[in-house]
């Protein structure tokens, strides 16, 4: 076997430092960061465990113990377990824009895909002819709002995916 | 005109009228030029401000716009409640895991025999049918979602506008009402990026390589968080490298396939 070009192993270990980064982030010592409006954390390492705390959006958890995908993280007071998907290995931020809001100040984006197009985006349809398409997107975002919190949970359980694998 | 130009023609403006008022006397015109030049040091601040991003308002109103645009461009949606159900339950379930939990996901599969998928800020997401027809599994159409995802995530097409937005500070003065499209259409006029320019650039040039690989890269770490294969993505990109030398373009706006190939760990 060749041995691999320079071009080859720069991308290599530019891979392997991102990697190993992410993974000191959720490793006993580290910091996770909470990307949820509300994270749960745990009084065990499983899906259906009693809620021990509840901590809002962009928080630093301190990492205490990991085990598999799960961490035992601390904020403060609050204390428990949280599955390594639930939350972030690099700061969240928040971009705020000419409104000055936030994500966070903006939490109504949950339930943004249930209001139906806007009048602006119809507006822009019929001045660019685009009025087909409006009527596909009105219909998109009724579709894809009709998959509820419950249904995806039962979906997760289901297909065995996320906390529940 | 340049923004920066017309921002400093906005301040001159305002200064030279306080200037004028001050030639006049009294002690309420001298005020008056110290708030018209604290109103016009404001608008520089609030500029400046807006240089750091694009806030969701904004977002929002870009990506409904760019949503209808692609629609239009690629044969309409698929309008089949089936299909829609299976991409958004798959695709909930990614974004479930992904940078940003909360927020408002759309998947749609557009009515297109190409093989290719988009995305458009704030959420939006789209597969050709085309590629749609080889997501024979969940892995697949995992993979494939989770590299869209990971391209509103990292916030690439804002990343676009923003970086024009470095050479521009107008933001507040041309939008004050962000929601507005047509506002923001103006505001994305001023610094040479319109909605129809920045649909130009995603559906017919594409992100630079290192960004899609990138998007490769994240779209594979978070189909495995949710518990999905992590080859599916090798998986899709050697499956379309068999059937090359099809006539339909396959994923024109993303690198070559090999090159995507190699940049993905090995491990099946």
């Amino acid at each position: 076997m060749n041995p691999p070009t320079p071009s080859r192993i720069w991308p290599l270990l530019g891979g392997l430092a991102a990697a190993v980064t992410l993974q000191a982030a959720l490793a006993a010592g580290g910091t996770a960061f909470t990307k949820r409006m509300e994270t749960k954390l745990l009084a065990e390492p499983t899906p259906l465990a009693a809620v021990s705390a509840k901590v809002g959006y962009a928080k630093s958890l301190k990492v205490e113990e990991t085990q598999g995908a799960w961490l035992r993280v601390r904020e403060g007071e609050n204390a428990g377990w949280v599955f390594s998907g639930n939350v972030s290995p690099v700061e969240i931020k928040e971009a705020t824009g000419s409104a000055g809001l936030g994500l966070n100040a903006s939490a109504t984006t949950v339930t943004a895909a249930a209001r139906g197009l806007s009048e602006e985006a119809a507006d822009y349809a019929q001045r660019h002819k685009l009025t087909n398409a409006r009527d596909d997107l009105a219909w998109l975002l009724e579709q894809s709002s009709a998959v509820t919190a419950e249904e995806l949970e039962a979906f997760l359980q289901e297909k065995k995916l996320g906390e529940f694998k | 005109m340049n923004a920066r130009l017309v921002l400093l023609s906005v301040l001159a403006l305002s200064l030279a009228t306080a200037g004028h008022a001050l030639d006049f006397g009294g002690l309420s015109k001298g005020l008056d030029m110290l708030n018209k030049a604290k109103a016009a040091k404001s608008t520089l601040d609030d500029a400046n401000k807006m240089v750091s991003g694009i806030g969701p308002e904004e977002e929002r109103a870009l990506g409904e716009t760019v949503a209808l645009e692609i629609i239009g461009k690629f044969g309409g949606l698929v309008r089949d409640e089936e299909t829609m159900h299976r991409v958004n339950l798959v695709g909930h379930a990614l974004a479930r895991y992904s940078a940003r939990p909360d927020h408002a996901w759309r998947f749609g599969v557009l009515n297109s025999d190409t093989v290719n998928a988009f995305s458009a800020p704030d959420g939006y997401v789209f597969i050709t049918r085309g590629l749609y027809q080889t997501a024979t599994d969940d892995d697949r159409l995992a993979a494939i979602l989770g590299h869209e995802i990971s391209h509103i995530t990292g916030r690439h097409a804002l990343r676009i506008i923003e970086t024009g937005e470095k050479s521009s500070v107008l933001m507040k003065h041309v939008s004050s009402r962000s929601g507005d499209v047509r506002q923001v259409d103006a505001y994305l006029n001023q610094v040479g990026l319109n909605t129809e320019k920045i649909v130009k650039f995603l559906v017919e040039k594409g992100f630079d390589h290192p960004t899609e690989f990138a998007a490769d890269q994240n779209g594979r770490d978070l189909a495995a968080v949710t518990g999905y294969a992590p080859n599916g993505l090798r998986t899709v990109l050697e499956d379309l490298q068999a059937r090359k030398g099809d006539a339909q373009a396959v994923f024109s706006t993303h690198p070559p396939l090999a090159e995507r190939i190699k940049r993905l760990p090995g491990g099946r």
